[in-house]
């Protein structure tokens, strides 16, 4: 067997369309202000994000920015994690169609010995195909066939003598959708982006516990993550569970270009959007202390985060009232944390050294310039120079 | 080997067969010229020389740059440097197995060793070699001296032949590059037991006055250069100066009356003279660069030549200038065919040489150390070198008794000098500066100094006449004469100078080097080398006079 839509034919009895290959990705072009983003988080209104408790109003950060710029940085690692998903055939199980859908991911963490030296230090690129459950002919475990099915693929001739392997086969839910609202939201092929999403995900939290096993981030060396810290409950996965590996994150920030300003509440769980808005530059937002909705998702253990907001650049220079601005979260570990939050201290100096990180732009060649940190750019551009092409990709089926 | 950089190929800039790019870390120092290896298929490797090197960053525009220091703060500081890289573009200049096809996409390249370099721009196995200066590669602790080689015959026959070189004066060292290719050439012969004579024009003070006698602040460093190309550190051997006559020896030449006179006592100093019984066939050469579009003061040359209407019998200077007056004066009936106007002005030219030159006498007084010039030529033997100094006498003159000298050197050459085929140089070499005084694009078509430049540089390979020239500027050079040079050597120059079409194969980046390149540094073609070189050379051998 040449192709590995014959090998998925044979293996599933279905028989596959030859449809349109195409990248599924929604280009994400033009800066936009996330209000897909999870509100999974309540704010916490007994408790405050950090130990001053009498910071009601933007603190003014350029003084210590500025003293703080001619020392060692901070963050000396930076995280970044992207996926990019295929639909490249749809088929037919059981006479009812799904798509198939494959995904390259990767996640990788750089290291920045000095202003001149940007190396990668940890890289995962994985390949992989997301089938429905119903692919699976037999009744039993699907882990077991999807697994199987991955090695006769890898066997394949065209995929060896590229020199790829594929290294997953995710399966998501082939149940039919329920109600309308449910077919809208829950189309096979989210799904199935979802389950790579969900592996990306989880690919980083191995770099993040693989940099902590070797002790490499420490109080001096941070490692600065872009995105959210706010891990959505997954179902599968190594590291699904997140408070037993809260304590890898002790050194890592959460820097998020895109966020809903809907979500930033005051102490009365008001909305303050206008409030990062109007923030000053250089100026940060008092910290808040967020927790997991734990009603609803409470097997994820109980976990709780500072988030506060930074303005960068100023605003009259900037395309957007959120341009410019960027929300840092960092989850809480020890008790002290859990009940007082961080020291403000921290908080400044990391918020500092988040400005400092300001220089150089990726003006020109990124529209979230404004929001961009120049390392995390970095380090996403050598994730991406790692992908095969679209092209390649597509052929490999 | 040290690992420098891997090969780009891009959709837009691929490698190809005669060209490769490649990066390297910004801060890694290599130069235009510096030959870079590639691993290449089946084991190969591809020589490349680096032609142009770039920096770039991904900056996309320069706005980009204005806004990264927070929109044109200049104190601003950065965390992390842009990402930036060198790239580098490199000629390719031969494979080991000899396979052409472009390097490819990914491949490591490395600096070279000192066989590889050689390997690569030709120079290991060079038949007859002659030093021409040495190539120094990459900075400290890989560099790297190689000796570089003329093939004998690509520089002085039969192969090829005449050297053309051309640079600023003072900055480019032009003479002391000649010289030491001379110094070379001669070495070579003394120990081949080649037939090699030198004629070597002094234009420019004392310059070449003592090329006899060492260098005594020759610094060691330069003395070694001498040792490790394979040449002794001696001044040049058999030299003999001649200087032009003048009654109190000096006033005629640069040269220091006691040095002259020492010289002259040890035997290898003359005094030359002009006899009009023996020479008035020369003086066609005084009026080279006379526009003479209706040939008329060709035809007076020719009536004195050949002693017709009334110059026959006349044995001296003098009474050849008084029968040129004679003519005019207006006489109605006579010599209808030249006009009284033309022999006026040549009247004037030559009353005018005459009032400023010594060299035109009647007589010779050998026990004075007097000679013919062509005398001299007839005598030149192997391995000697005749020092002509012309430094001192006009404009006209220096074209007159440079042209003569080529005459003499060709009718030597042509065995119209009644000597032995051994006795005579298989080849004899003449050194010119100041080329654009006589073959420059102005110098009008007929003249006979250009004529005998011409015949030189284009049948010269075959008779074993080799001219080494050199000017500042190469463009102004009739394109016959340099158009015949196997060898050209270019020095530093001025911006205007490489904007002309004799630069236009020269690629950019090696342009705009030749506008700085230090003393003693040139950038050299040649038959036999793959491609241009830019070699080093050391100072001079002989005595410098630091003040003309």
């Amino acid at each position: 067997m040449s192709r590995i839509l014959e090998l998925l034919e044979d293996a599933t009895n279905g028989s596959c369309y030859r449809s349109n290959k195409y990248c599924a990705d929604e280009d994400l072009s033009v800066p936009a202000i996330g209000y897909e983003e999870s509100r999974n988080l309540t704010i916490l209104k007994d408790r405050y994000g950090e130990t001053d408790t009498n910071l009601k109003a933007p603190k003014n950060l350029t003084d210590i920015a500025k003293n703080l710029s001619t020392e060692k940085p901070l963050f000396s690692y930076f995280l970044d994690g992207s996926r990019r998903t295929y639909k490249v055939d749809d088929i037919e199980l059981n006479k009812r169609i799904f798509p198939v859908m494959a995904g390259q991911i990767g996640v990788a963490c750089c290291e920045r010995k000095s202003p001149a030296t940007f190396r990668c230090k940890e890289i995962e690129t994985n390949l992989v195909i997301a089938l429905p459950s119903e692919a699976n002919p037999q009744t039993r475990s699907g882990a077991q066939f999807f697994n199987n099915l991955k090695d006769s693929i890898n066997k394949i001739d065209r995929i060896n003598r590229t020199g790829t392997q594929f290294s997953k086969i995710l399966e998501y839910s082939s149940k039919i959708p329920n109600s309308r609202e449910d077919q809208e939201s829950k189309k096979y092929e989210h799904l199935a982006i979802a389950m790579i999403q969900d592996e990306m995900i989880d690919c980083e939290k191995k770099i993040v516990s693989t940099l902590t096993a070797k002790n490499i981030l420490n109080e001096d060396n941070y490692l600065l993550k872009d995105g959210s810290l706010q891990y959505k409950p997954m179902r599968t996965g190594e590291y699904k569970e997140l408070t037993k590996i809260k304590n890898n994150y002790r050194r890592v920030i959460g820097v998020s270009k895109l966020f809903n300003p809907e979500l930033f509440r005051d102490r009365n769980n008001k909305s303050n959007a206008a409030a990062i808005a109007n923030l000053p530059l250089y100026s940060r937002t008092p910290a808040f202390m967020f927790q997991h909705d734990l009603a609803n998702q409470g097997h994820l253990g109980d976990y709780k985060f500072s988030i506060w907001y930074v303005r960068i650049r100023d605003q009259s220079k900037t395309d957007g009232p959120f341009a410019g601005v960027l929300k840092i979260e960092k989850i809480l570990i020890t008790d002290r944390e859990n009940e007082e939050g961080l020291e403000s201290d921290l908080v400044d100096i990391i918020t500092a050294n988040i400005i400092n990180e300001r220089n150089p732009v990726c003006y020109g060649k990124d529209s979230r310039w404004a929001n961009h940190l120049y390392p995390v750019y970095l380090t996403e551009q050598y994730l991406k120079s790692r992908y095969l092409s679209d092209s390649h990709f597509l052929n490999l089926f | 080997m040290k690992q420098i950089g891997r090969i780009i190929a891009t959709e837009k800039v691929p490698t190809t067969v005669d060209e490769f790019y490649f990066w390297t870390n910004k801060e890694l120092i290599i130069r235009p010229f510096d030959v870079v290896k590639v691993q290449h298929i089946q084991e190969s490797i591809t020589f490349g020389v680096v032609e142009e090197i770039s920096h770039l960053t991904d900056t996309s525009s320069s706005l980009a740059g204005f806004i990264s220091s927070d929109f044109g703060d200049v104190t601003s500081r950065e965390y992390t440097q842009r990402i930036g890289m060198n790239y580098v573009r490199a000629k390719v200049v031969g494979n080991s197995k000899g396979i052409y096809t472009p390097a490819l996409d990914g491949y490591s390249v490395s600096l070279a060793t000192e066989d590889d370099v050689k390997e690569a721009l030709g120079l290991n196995d060079i038949q007859n070699p002659l030093p021409c200066g040495y190539i120094e590669m990459y900075e400290k602790p890989d560099n790297i001296m190689i000796p570089v080689h003329f093939n004998s015959q690509f520089l002085i026959g039969p192969e090829g032949a005449h050297l053309n070189i051309s640079g600023i004066s003072g900055l480019a060292a032009k003479t002391s590059y000649a010289m030491f290719l001379l110094k070379a050439i001669q070495t070579m012969a003394l120990k081949t037991d080649e037939s090699v004579a030198f004629v070597v024009m002094n234009v420019k003070g004392r310059d070449l006055l003592a090329i006899d006698e060492p260098n005594d602040s020759l610094p060691a460093d330069d003395r070694k250069i001498y040792r490790d190309l394979g040449l002794d550190t001696n001044p040049f051997k058999y030299v003999k100066y001649y200087y032009p006559f003048s009654e109190d020896m000096t006033s005629s030449t640069y040269g220091r009356r006691n040095d002259i006179e020492s010289q002259m006592e040890l035997g290898k100093a003359f005094s030359y003279k002009y006899i009009f019984e023996d020479d008035k066939d020369s003086l066609d050469l005084l009026f080279s660069n006379v526009d003479d579009p209706n040939q008329t003061i060709e035809s007076i040359v020719n009536a004195i030549v050949t002693g017709q209407g009334g110059f026959n019998g006349i044995t001296n200077w003098n009474d050849l200038l008084k029968e040129v007056q004679a003519h005019t004066v207006a006489q109605s009936g006579k010599e209808k065919e030249i006009t009284v106007l033309s022999w006026r002005k040549f009247f004037r030219l030559f009353r005018k040489t005459l009032d400023k030159t010594t060299i035109f006498q009647n007589s010779i007084a050998k026990q004075k150390k007097e000679t013919r010039l062509r005398e001299a030529i007839k005598n030149i033997r192997k391995n000697d070198v005749c020092v002509i100094d012309i430094a001192k006498l006009d404009e006209e003159t220096q074209g007159f008794v440079f042209g003569d000298v080529m005459r003499a050197v060709y009718d030597l050459k042509l065995g119209q000098m009644e000597l032995e085929e051994a006795e005579i140089p298989s080849k004899i070499v003449i050194f010119i500066d100041e080329l654009n005084k006589y073959a420059s694009k102005d110098v009008p078509k007929s003249s006979p100094v250009l004529r005998q430049l011409l015949d030189i540089t284009e049948r010269g390979r075959s008779l074993g006449i080799i001219l080494f020239s050199a000017e500042q500027f190469k463009n102004d050079i009739h394109d016959r004469v340099k158009g015949n040079c196997a060898t050209h050597a270019y020095g530093r120059t001025n911006a205007i100078e490489i904007s002309k079409p004799d630069y236009q194969y020269i690629p950019a980046v090696y342009k705009s080097m030749l506008t700085r390149l230090k003393h003693g540094e040139y950038i050299v073609q040649n038959p036999v080398f793959r491609s241009l070189l830019n070699i080093k050379f050391p100072k001079p051998i002989y005595k410098q006079f630091k003040h003309g």
